[in-house]
């Protein structure tokens, strides 16, 4: 089975969906000194942020969130008073920094401000549940999964699946703790990559099922393969991988050889990307007849729980303008990488029919999903 | 994907340190430990030393919960081997890693980042109970934090049941966990809602498409409207041998479990299960005015009753 994919934007440091795809195309990196935190004391001076609007209300994510919310839901067509519709909201840190500022620097904040159902009530009144999934980095893909499962099941007329995230002091500071050198920006599967840094950023798309779209479709959403590791808090397992990329590829009834396109999740840390490469190496071969594969992260940093739906966002672009960005960042490949078709320097012409999307998380939490052409 | 309603609940832990349960709910006496739980700093009484280092409150809730509900004796080692990717976790929780990050926060700005405790890295992530879950007892499939509020513990059951009736599972360990420590218990008096009490605690059911005869059976979670104003509620209904329904006040009783409040109640409802004259529906409902309400139908089947 499938679902329609009727409306899909972003936001992330580079601008909305269409300026972010734009910019990919350019090779364009949106990263910036570190602002709002003390970059020096954390190790991390560098960050993917996006601006602050003039008047804009704090805590971010939850206003972002709504933002993408609301263009997504208009832009569907859809009427949550006269349809059900169910919310899942995905997100790596959640309020979590509005948290910080409470507890460090008086800040107000209140208990509901945690999570997102407070924002999205407001951005589109009459939804039916409002779940926020803290799934880490593969929340939305995981939301991806769940919402399909909804639509699927007969428990909604149509999901809007969204992600928000902004950065957290203790984040950042973890990721300060373990780097030499603060790193300058993100090179996805690049073998002089000098570690994560984070972005902000949000994303919406709805979900209907086949037949019910109101407005027509940008894409087809095909399966979302889901596993965890068991393996290990913080570093990835191929196994896992791998699972997640079968379960995909299961749900979905394709086979490895129709992907077109990877949207891998291309962290440059030391440990996503070999892993990550050596599955992809694993699953599609490395005769050079296996997709184009591609990341994100170079140019929007790594987003979180918000990642998968950025992927998944640029992915609709691939489909529609048969472009694919390069990695942006990357030089020269590690090792476990040279088998695979990176895409390099310049965007690949390609005629995509069939994407890959991946998400990983900590803690071992895998989302692979899977989109083609709208109908 | 044409899976039944319902679901079977195989299996039910209540791991509440500040409650007597066997004492509030006698209908349990028998079927957990009598007495009061053991608080977090206790939990190696019920998993053993090995492993605990660097968890937080909540996760150790929840994984003596978990312990408990997989039918392990206390102090049993818990299982070894390559995961099962048939069964997946959802693991509910608002406050769990909040201590964590303030106290990770707290330490760089005082100390640098050299301060900051390695073992701390995992308890940033919101989703360290449900991998934790997952990696402690070997479990590999689709795994999912749900942090919803007020209904949270309910949500999760929903996504449970969901993921049943979808083919990703053919077994989900269901938990809720909150603790009650002093930044959680800070962050709780912000609430715009009138609750009770935060108090710590988990609790977990195992959901399975199919269980033994006389095993209770949960209908799909529900979405309601509650007023903007209500005030946070957390009970069960029962109508057992079609007499008027008993009303049992969870958080009046011990405390607001808030994200674990769901999960609880499903489990006492499970309790109920296989007590003379227990055949009849169970009804339980969570949530608050700001989060609006979930509600669900366990039916608990008695001695005699038809069960599945």
């Amino acid at each position: 089975m499938s679902v329609l994919v009727v409306s899909c934007v972003a936001r992330t440091c580079l601008g909305d969906d269409a300026e972010t795809f734009a910019a990919l195309l350019r090779g364009e990196c949106g990263v910036s000194s570190l602002r709002h935190f003390p970059a020096r004391q954390l190790n991390v001076t560098s960050g993917y942020q996006l601006p602050r609007q003039r008047g804009e209300p704090a805590p971010y994510a939850g206003s972002w969130l709504a933002g993408c919310v609301t263009e997504a839901v208009r832009r569907a067509g859809l009427d949550p008073n006269r349809q059900r519709v169910a919310v899942l909201a995905g997100t790596g840190l959640r309020e979590l920094r509005a948290v910080e500022r409470w507890a460090l620097d008086g800040g107000a904040v209140c208990l509901e401000d945690l999570h997102f159902t407070g924002p999205v009530r407001r951005a589109a009144p009459g939804v039916t549940s409002v779940l926020t999934l803290s799934n880490a980095c593969s929340a939305g893909g995981y939301a991806l999964a769940l919402g399909q499962d909804l639509l699927e099941l007969g428990e909604a007329d149509a999901v809007v699946v969204a992600a928000a995230d902004t950065m957290t002091e203790s984040m950042l500071a973890m990721i300060g703790r373990f780097a030499d050198e603060p790193a300058d920006r993100v090179r996805p599967f690049d073998s002089g990559r000098p570690g994560v840094l984070l972005g902000e950023g949000a994303a919406a798309a709805v979900l209907v099922p086949e037949g019910e779209a109101a407005v027509p479709p940008v894409a087809r959403m095909l399966a979302t393969g889901l596993s965890c590791d068991a393996h290990h808090e913080t570093a990835p397992d191929p196994d896992g991988i791998r699972r997640a990329m079968a379960g995909a590829f299961e749900r979905a009834g394709r086979a490895a050889r129709e992907v077109d396109v990877v949207y891998a999740h291309g962290t440059g840390t030391v440990l996503n990307d070999p892993a990550e490469a050596a599955v992809l190496t694993d699953v599609f071969g490395s005769d050079g007849a296996g997709p184009l594969v591609t990341a994100v992260k170079g140019a929007v940093g790594h987003t979180s729980g918000t990642s998968a739906l950025t992927s998944l966002a640029m992915a609709v672009h691939s489909l529609r303008a048969g472009v694919v960005p390069p990695v942006v960042g990357l030089r020269e490949p590690l090792g476990e990488g040279r088998g695979l078709r990176l895409v390099r320097d310049r965007p690949r012409s390609a005629d995509v029919r069939l994407a890959q999307i991946n998400a990983f998380g900590f803690g071992g939490v895998n989302a692979v999903s899977l989109i083609a052409g709208p109908p | 994907m044409t899976g039944a309603a319902t679901v079977a609940v195989t299996g039910y832990g209540l791991h509440l340190p500040d409650a007597d349960l066997t004492a509030d709910f006698p209908f349990l006496a028998g079927r957990i430990p009598p007495g009061r739980a053991c608080p977090p700093d206790q939990a190696h009484v019920i998993l053993g030393r090995k492993g605990l280092l660097g968890k937080d409150a909540a996760t150790r809730l929840a994984l003596c919960a978990v312990h408990g509900a997989l039918r392990l004796a206390p102090g049993a080692a818990r299982p070894a081997g390559p995961p099962d990717p048939g069964t997946a976790v959802v693991v509910s929780s608002n406050l769990g890693n909040v201590a964590s990050v303030v106290d990770t926060a707290r330490s760089a700005r005082e100390g640098g980042r050299r301060a900051i405790s390695p073992l701390a890295v995992p308890n940033a992530s919101s989703n360290v109970v449900a991998s934790t879950v997952a990696i402690w007892f070997r479990l590999g499939g689709p795994n999912v934090m749900v942090c919803s509020g007020a209904t949270s513990g309910l949500d999760a059951v929903a996504l449970g049941t969901l993921m049943l009736r979808a083919g990703r599972a053919r077994r989900v360990v269901v938990v809720g966990t909150e603790p009650a420590d002093d930044d959680a218990l800070a962050l709780y008096r912000e609430r715009t809602v009138p609750a009770s009490p935060l108090r710590a605690g988990a609790a977990c059911v195992v959901l399975e498409p199919d269980g033994p005869p006389g095993t209770p059976r949960l209908g799909l979670v529900r979405t309601e409207r509650w007023p903007a104003n209500a005030p946070s509620r957390s009970r069960l209904v029962s109508w057992l041998d079609g007499a008027a329904g008993s009303e049992l006040d969870l958080a009046g009783m011990c405390g607001d479990l808030y994200g674990a409040a769901g999960v609880a109640l499903v489990a006492l409802a499970a309790g109920l299960s296989g007590h003379p004259g227990a055949d009849g529906v169970v009804e339980v409902e969570c949530g608050d005015g700001a989060d609006g309400g979930r509600a669900a139908a366990v039916r608990a089947a008695g001695e005699d009753g038809p069960g599945g």
